[in-house]
């Protein structure tokens, strides 16, 4: 047993390497460009694809699509004081650009336990990965695409954060973010009483990460809500959260016009990430929307728009295109939802890729989405991304009603 | 006459239980102390590093990463990614068995688990925020001569990456050369060669290169680079979720 440690040496490089010096004050950029081109097989009966593409009767069966997406990160340091800019611009035919601030703030961290931010910036409250029943202050996350960068909200954000040596409580965190509203006055200004205030109290409480949050705004419901997340096993994490809100609107349609009403509702979630000896990560969510859609309810809807593509009334195109994109733009629309996605890095010892599926299924009408994804990485700082969507549902169902039946998406990034 | 003989090798026995019961009490105290000055050689209490993590593929082909780590007490670690640039500003932290990964699109930190691996390669997130291995091993001396100890070490709790390591320790200088890790059924899931001992200075002699390989993952190599390590005093705050996306500060300090 006992023998000596000399072993050839693998690497014949020299083991010495530079530091990158980070330094008391300059500015720095990074960020990334997609290139992503894409081909759309629509779906004619669908009275979302009639309303969006009424204006352009003629079409194909297929549809492509080419954009590019440029994020620029921008970032400025000295001493305590920061600045922070992440900016987005599509490019999609020969017109001038212009930027998209997602974010643009300033930091003053006076110390690990207390920072300040004015601006512009991304908030991702709750531990759901597709879904976020407690994300009060989030973008709208899109559950097709959780990962993708958002925009921020304008606030002001302080933050206390303490931690302890003790068996129960290890850390705890509280944050305050008041969000003015958009200036709508001259477009330079807005009543005062609508700022509105949202708060969040963290906790690390033996070994489980535990949030209590709420949101306090002029004309909107009250919300109140808890998430967490703990390892159970070595390999199996689990995640909730759970929402409250007080006299949330809720919209629908009856005989093809728009009616709502007021109700207590909640809204959870409940999640597990488990990654086996394969190396296989497994993420499963279960969602429900009290607020949300019945499948009645959304019938309701499609024939709806159905009637006012049929009507070919301009008024009422308008109006079922605005409803659309206002009162019923929510990426998931009903009730209650089952994600699940499975990812495997480097199958069948191919380098450098991954492979994943996943599906979005709306268990109130039983349609889903079907997407498996191959991922490659060859070169640092490049990858190419293969991404197919299935959308598979019968007539006036959520995923079977969606102007496109099946598109396939080839993205290039280039990070630097 | 019988009967004396009796009690004779009655009284024998429990003495020789009694003598190896404190001849084995003996090896696993001497184990565990030898395992804690392992870890006081290998880093100080609380420190900051850079490290550079070369992934080498079956087909020859390498990938690197630059990260820069700040450790306090036993089982506080947090790390940033600074290169490449696909993968800068990630940060992710441990405390003790808790693991989280900050990714700076996402913009929260996720739980993740000690056998995954963020960066791919032979080591995993355990190997690369390592806690002190007495923090997570009771050791016992399986065998020594003049210039080496052999410790086996049995995980303390289940949720310890690796159920047993078998280590190597350099009696001259009190230095692990080398680790095997095996799975409670006792398969080898891989080897760390400690090398290239090098004094960072304020009294810091510790290997600088740390090369992995599994038989699990046959054609993959790693190695790990220390290129920097220097005492730190840190607040207890830096170790926190609220400030994973600020890690980089420190490196302004």
């Amino acid at each position: 047993m006992l023998y000596a440690q000399a072993l050839p040496n693998a690497f014949s490089q020299d083991y010495d390497f530079d530091i990158p010096q980070e330094e008391e004050a300059k500015i720095e950029f990074n960020g990334n460009l997609d290139a992503k081109w894409g081909l759309l097989q629509t779906r004619k009966s669908s009275p979302f694809y009639g309303l969006q593409f009424y204006d352009n009767p003629e079409k194909s069966d297929y549809l492509s699509q080419y954009r590019l997406d440029f994020y620029l990160d921008g970032a400025y340091r000295h001493k305590k004081v920061g600045f922070f800019m992440k900016t987005f611009y599509q490019y999609a035919k020969e017109e001038p650009l212009s930027p998209s601030f997602f974010e643009l703030h300033g930091s003053l961290n006076l110390s690990p336990r207390l920072s300040l931010s004015v601006g512009k910036r991304r908030f991702n409250w709750g531990k759901g990965y597709a879904f976020n029943p407690v994300g009060y202050v989030n973008a709208e996350k899109d559950p097709e695409n959780p990962d993708l960068a958002l925009a921020g909200k304008t606030s002001v954000y302080i933050n206390y954060n303490r931690s302890f040596t003790s068996d129960y409580v290890q850390n705890f965190s509280l944050g305050a973010i008041l969000l003015p509203p958009e200036a709508e006055i001259n477009e330079k200004f807005e009543d005062a009483d609508k700022i509105g205030a949202a708060f969040k109290l963290y906790f690390l409480l033996k070994n489980i990460d535990i949030d209590f949050m709420t949101v306090l705004k002029k004309d909107e419901p009250r919300r109140v809500g808890l998430d967490f997340s703990t390892n159970l096993k070595e390999s199996l994490e689990i995640h909730a959260e759970f929402s409250h809100a007080n006299n949330e609107t809720k919209y629908y349609i009856v005989d093809d016009f728009i009616s709502q009403h007021k109700k207590d509702s909640e809204s959870y979630l409940l999640g597990l990430r488990y990654l086996n000896r394969f190396n296989t990560t497994l993420i499963a969510e279960y969602y429900h929307n009290e607020a949300g859609l019945s499948k009645n309810e959304f019938t309701s809807y499609a024939n709806y728009l159905h009637n006012s593509l049929e009507s070919n009334n301009s008024e009422m195109i308008r109006l079922s295109k605005q409803n659309m994109s206002t009162v019923f733009r929510s990426k998931t629309l009903m009730q209650n939802y089952l994600y699940l996605k499975l990812t495997q890095p480097e199958p069948f010892s191919w380098l450098y890729s991954t492979m994943s599926i996943f599906t979005i299924f709306n268990l109130e009408d039983s349609s889903f989405l079907l997407s498996p994804q191959l991922s490659y990485k060859p070169y640092t700082n490049y990858e190419v991304l293969l991404w197919p969507i299935l959308f598979i549902g019968e007539n006036n169902t959520e995923y079977g009603s969606k102007q496109f039946e099946n598109k396939i998406d080839i993205w290039m990034r280039f990070h630097f | 006459m019988r009967k004396n003989i009796i009690w004779i090798v009655f009284i024998f026995s429990i003495l020789s239980v009694n003598v190896w019961s404190q001849e084995n009490g003996a090896s696993e105290e001497d184990g565990n102390v030898i395992l804690k000055k392992v870890d006081e050689n290998l880093m100080p209490e609380s420190f900051e590093s850079y490290r550079k993590l070369i992934n080498e593929e079956p087909d020859g082909s390498k990938k690197e990463f630059i990260f820069f780590t700040v450790k306090k007490g036993k089982d506080k670690v947090a790390m940033l990614y600074i290169s490449p640039a696909s993968e800068k500003g990630r940060a992710t932290l441990r405390l003790g068995d808790n693991m989280w990964l900050y990714i700076p699109n996402v913009g929260k930190p996720i739980r993740i688990t000690s056998m995954q691996s963020v960066v791919g390669g032979v080591f995993n997130n355990s190997d690369i925020m390592r806690l002190d291995y007495s923090v997570e091993y009771e050791a016992t001396i399986f065998e020594q001569n003049n210039s080496l100890y052999i410790l086996d070490l049995k995980a303390k709790t289940q949720t310890v990456a690796y159920d047993k390591l078998k280590m190597w320790v350099d009696k001259k200088n009190t230095m692990v050369t080398k680790v095997e890790c095996y799975t409670a059924s006792g398969t080898l899931i891989k080897t760390l060669d400690f090398k290239n001992l090098k004094d960072f200075g304020d009294g810091i002699m510790r290997p600088a290169v740390i090369e992995t390989s599994s038989p699990l993952n046959k054609g993959y190599r790693s190695l790990m680079i220390y290129s920097q390590v220097k005492p730190r005093k840190l607040q207890d705050e830096v170790f926190t979720l609220e400030y994973l996306s600020r890690i980089g500060e420190l490196r302004l300090d």
